[in-house]
């Protein structure tokens, strides 16, 4: 019997090694040719030059760096923070009351609502929203005066004061979807006999919800929390697209600031350098948030 | 459902076999590059005369003048016998002059070339912008190609040996007398360091561009108020049309606009000798008078109110939008947007005027056509840019509502294009080029944006301001 | 009395709840409603009476007019066949990996989960000057292959680690009774992992097809030529630099979010069959 489990496991390596070959030559190469580029000057063309660790030096006390990093974590606020917890409760929701009382039909339409702004390409987001948000004009400033409340009307994206919040608005509507359909994947796993069992026990929504639903798919709310963070820190083409950065460096993030350096001024080398600081704030978090699973996993199979 | 999706998969896994057939077919018209710099020039000497035979009967006169009319048919054989494709790219709209000027050329040029085809792609400004660089150092770049000018565009390309040292062509194609000195000013780059302004020449421009006043005629005479011809008179009027609770200039901060109105402003105040140092990155005090007063002036600009407070997060669609809707009367704007202002048939009578009180204006040659270093079909470039010069293409792009440099101005009909023209004229004859403030530092123009839009916000002082955009061009000194 | 009193208070409740619902739907999807109402008014209807009047009529110039101008019929063939191509290798990549990750033993998993997940640590415009040396290299410079291949890797890393998760509490008694009956490795992930697996594999696709059709950086980096685009770099077109007007760019903006809308629609009722038919029972 032993030897018969342990067949079950071993020679798995071999369904790995498509994966490993393409991830080593799309993404490891390439993350080892940008270590070793940030240590050097270039400008994309001729040979990179040499310079050592002065581009990290440069790194630490450039402000206009630690600038869109602090607006990368604000965003996270947007990005992450808030598209779960709405997210969750959204997706349970439309999983319980509008399931049960209007049908499967009507919830799914809902979902698939939801998720529509997340189909958007961010050249369009960027097209409409400014449209939205124009000061003279547009949807929102129209609401607020025509219902006598024209104080509240501001110039939204082109205020620094205001930008940052904006884009953070347009990050909650555009994210919320994403969340909302994971997590109702995931209830689906959730075996509804457990839940009868835990209510002829004489437990509420609320308790239920705590103690078994949010339990049960732990894994999927760490995957939602771990990728959206991940995008998070990596976001560009909506920023690109709404403000390019501004007014200003308002609502710049350091994937943009990157940009920046590749392709505008042609500093490669800093570029890379931004990237790597990104990278490394991302790997941290991710081993963080594995070992966590892991542990988790464990725990249950025990 | 198991069935439906396999159905589909299979659907998708067809398809994608089909896919995969195109796929390989698909890109790459040049092979290979990697002809290195010298054989630029010695290259397209070889095949000098079939080029220059079969565009002779195409060229008026005086254009080839300076080439001359030898070896005919024994040359054009060679270019008939193989089925040669000129690859041409660049990002004119089609509708505006330059678009319909260049198209008529691909005409001429198809019908001068027989044998040779025309794979043409228009792109956008941000589209080369963004990746001129890899594509030309790839086997895809294209044989003849719209770059945009500058030390951050041309210049770098020039220094990565992206691009073919034309010098010895345009003299002997006779260019150079086409090309005035302040026009070459944007076509010669340093091969060593990217500035602008002399070495070899690496690009070519047909046409000519500046910023002027543009105004709504209509709106002046129904408030009476006198159309501007000198500074007072230009802030009379803009008091005057405050007074009438209307914003007299419209802009946008999003885009050039807004750094234009700064630069405008700063050039009432620059000679020609801070124009050079600017430009060509000998260095300026950027608390001296000239961009003191640009800077502080444009503050008091937006505190009067001449300018909205919105216009920061406008872009340059926008700023047009609002003029060509009678929102505000008057415009600082390029020579681009003459044409727009033609085709979309104003509902009001409208004129320009060169900026008052500036000798320097914000103006410069136009886009550059460059081929890139890995061409093999240099000859038939060169034959295409040839006749974009030629004078009936520029008489063509003049009619149209472009700013040629090279067109016969008595064939140009209607008068308000023809004002244009001579307003260049006037421009360049007083020696009035002024250039533009993001040319000389590499993605300049993005810090001048935010710089400037925070002027606007009134989140930086005129100071601060300075000090922000002064940082970018003295740290390019330094390297 | 009181029991119908109760029940009717609950039945208002539920319509008042559906209808807020639906409000808040609504608000969320006024972009989706100006991009359309846009697409098909004239240029001068736009300049007189703004972007949030209804059109007057349905002009389809903008429309026709933006389809030519960048051949939009190829460019939709490049998007669809890069975002399927890239979604079907994804999703079979992931579905590899997770099986050796979730339920094999491997020795060093976590670390592994680490490595498949590098492919999202990076922004990917540090992955373009050496992604870009390398397909030249290997002549696959634009060309979609090279787009393909490099977005295929980014994805399944995605796809790896949300089924390795899901994998992890997959019920092990089938895979031992299966064995058990002599079932190798490629039989259990063929005939009986995948298979229960579908509804995640589905979400999977549905989600590697919408986000590889919206990527823009990686194919505008790695496909200049015009006849290779995609659908968002099409649409970038429009927003150049002479600024088209508003009602091409909306336009624009329709017939890029059409496809996806459509497709999404055919799938969606593929997903919830799939959902409903029992995860991993």
């Amino acid at each position: 019997m032993k030897h018969k489990i342990a067949s079950i496991y071993i020679g798995d390596t071999v369904f790995l090694i498509p994966g490993i070959t393409a991830f080593l030559i799309i993404i490891i190469i390439p993350f080892i040719t940008n270590i070793g580029i940030s240590f050097t000057k270039w400008g994309g063309v001729l040979p990179p030059v040499w310079i050592g660790l002065s581009n990290y030096q440069r790194l630490l006390g450039d402000s206009v760096f630690w600038l869109s990093f602090k607006n990368n974590v604000i965003l996270l606020l947007a990005m992450t923070v808030i598209p779960t917890i709405v997210g969750l409760l959204l997706a349970t929701f439309l999983f319980d009351y509008v399931t049960n009382n209007f049908g499967q039909g009507v919830s799914s339409f809902f979902r698939a609502g939801f998720y529509l702004p997340q189909i958007l390409p961010s050249a369009v987001i960027g097209i409409v929203w400014a449209w939205i948000l124009q000061p003279d004009w547009g949807v929102v400033n129209f609401v607020f005066r025509g219902i006598g409340l024209s104080s509240l009307a501001h110039n939204w994206l082109g205020d620094p004061s205001t930008a940052l919040f904006a884009v953070m608005v347009v990050m909650v509507w555009f994210q919320i979807g994403y969340p909302v359909v994971i997590f109702m994947a995931a209830l689906q796993r959730i075996d509804p006999e457990l839940l009868e069992a835990a209510s002829i026990d004489g437990a509420s929504w609320l308790q239920k919800f705590f103690y078994i639903t949010l339990h049960l798919i732990r894994p999927e709310i760490l995957v939602v929390v771990l990728t959206t963070t991940i995008y998070t820190l990596k976001i560009f083409g909506q920023v690109y697209v709404l403000t390019r950065g501004g007014p200003g460096n308002a609502t710049s993030v350091p994937s943009y600031y990157a940009y920046k350096n590749f392709f505008e001024t042609q500093q490669v080398g800093y570029g890379s350098t931004v990237s790597l600081a990104i990278a490394v704030i991302i790997i941290l978090l991710t081993v963080l948030f594995i070992n966590i699973q892991t542990r988790q996993e464990n725990a249950e199979s025990v | 459902m198991s069935k439906m999706f396999r159905l589909f998969s299979l659907v998708l896994i067809a398809v994608m076999l089909i896919g995969l057939g195109a796929c390989q077919s698909a890109p790459t018209p040049t092979q290979a590059p990697a002809a290195p710099q010298p054989s630029a020039t010695t290259a397209p000497a070889a095949v000098q005369p079939a080029a220059t035979a079969t565009t002779a009967p195409a060229q008026p006169a005086a254009a080839t003048a300076t080439t001359a009319p030898t070896q005919p048919a024994a040359a054009t054989a060679t270019t008939a016998s193989q089925a040669r494709v000129l690859n041409l790219w660049y990002y004119e709209p089609p509708d505006g002059a330059l678009g319909k000027a260049w198209a008529a050329a691909q005409t001429q040029f198809l019908a001068t070339h027989p044998g040779v085809t025309i794979h043409f792609e228009l792109h956008t400004f941000e589209q080369i912008q963004q990746t001129s660089q890899m594509v030309l150092n790839s086997s895809s770049a294209p044989d003849l190609i719209e770059i945009n000018k500058g030390a951050g565009n041309a210049g770098t390309f020039a220094v990565d040996g992206l691009l073919t040292d034309m010098t010895a062509e345009a003299t002997k194609r006779g260019w150079d007398k086409i090309l005035s000195p302040s026009i070459q000013t944007t076509c010669r780059y340093d091969p060593k360091t990217g500035i602008m302004g002399s070495g070899n020449l690496y690009g070519v421009t047909d046409y000519g561009e500046f910023v002027m006043l543009y105004f709504n005629q209509d709106m002046f005479t129904k408030y009476g108020i006198k159309v501007p011809t000198t500074v007072d008179e230009l802030y009379a009027a803009a008091d005057a049309f405050l007074a009438k609770s209307i914003t007299p200039f419209a802009t946008g901060g999003a885009e050039y606009p807004a750094q234009q109105i700064f630069y405008m402003l700063a050039l009432s105040k620059a000679d020609r000798t801070f124009v050079t140092n600017y430009q060509l990155l000998k260095g300026i005090d950027f608390h001296g008078p000239e961009f003191t007063y640009g800077a502080t002036e444009m503050a008091t600009w937006v505190q009067k109110g001449y300018v909205s407070k919105n216009a920061v997060s406008m872009k340059a669609q926008d700023m047009q939008n609002d003029f060509e809707a009678g929102k505000n009367p008057m415009l600082m704007g390029g020579s681009w947007l003459f044409g727009g202002f033609q085709t979309a048939k104003l509902p009001f009578k409208w004129d320009m005027e060169l900026w008052p009180g500036n000798k320097i204006s914000l103006g410069s040659g136009g886009n550059l056509w460059a081929i890139p270093a890995g061409s093999k079909n240099k000859d038939l470039a060169y034959d295409f840019i040839d006749i974009t010069l030629s004078k009936d293409k520029q008489t063509l792009m003049g009619n149209s509502g472009g700013l040629p440099i090279n067109a016969d101005t008595t064939k140009i009909t209607d008068p308000q294009t023809q004002k244009l023209n001579q307003l260049f004229a006037q421009l360049v004859a007083t020696d009035g080029i002024g250039f533009y403030p993001d040319w000389p530092v590499a993605g300049y123009y993005q810090d001048l944006v935010s710089a400037t839009q925070e002027l606007m916000n009134g989140t930086k002082t005129p100071s601060a301001f300075l000090d922000e955009i002064a940082a970018p061009y003295n740290a390019a000194i330094k390297k | 009395m009181v029991a119908k009193k109760y029940h009717y208070t609950n039945q208002v409740v539920k319509w008042i709840t559906l209808v807020a619902l639906a409000v808040f739907l609504l608000i969320l999807l006024m972009p989706f409603i100006m991009v359309t109402i846009n697409s098909v008014k004239t240029e001068a209807e736009f300049a007189r009476y703004g972007p949030l009047s209804l059109p007057q009529g349905i002009d389809l110039t903008s429309l026709i007019d933006f389809w030519d101008r960048v051949n939009f019929t190829k460019t939709l063939f490049n998007s669809t066949f890069i975002s399927t191509s890239v979604a079907i290798l994804a999703v079979i990549l992931s579905l590899l990996n997770a099986f050796a990750l979730g339920l094999g033993k491997v020795r060093g998993r976590t670390w592994l989960l680490v490595f498949f997940l590098m492919a999202n640590f990076l922004p990917q415009e540090a992955l373009a000057y050496p992604l870009y040396y390398f397909a030249k290299f290997l002549h696959i410079y634009d060309t979609l292959f090279a787009v393909i291949l490099v977005l295929t890797v980014i994805q399944s890393s995605f796809g790896t680690y949300l089924l390795s998760s899901v994998f992890s509490s997959f019920p092990r008694e089938i895979l031992e009774a299966a064995t058990i009956d002599g079932c190798n490795k490629l039989n259990l992930l063929t005939r009986i992992v995948a298979p229960l697996s579908i509804p995640t594999l589905s979400v999977l696709f549905v989600f590697f097809f919408i986000w590889t059709w919206n990527e823009f950086f990686l194919p505008l980096i790695l496909l200049p030529s015009n006849a290779n685009q995609t659908v968002p770099l099409a649409l970038a077109i429009n927003q150049g630099q002479y600024g088209m007007n508003i009602t091409a760019q909306s336009a624009s903006g329709l017939l890029g979010i059409l496809p996806c809308i459509i497709f999404f629609l055919i799938f969606q009722r593929a997903l919830t069959k799939g959902i409903t038919a029992g995860g991993i029972k």
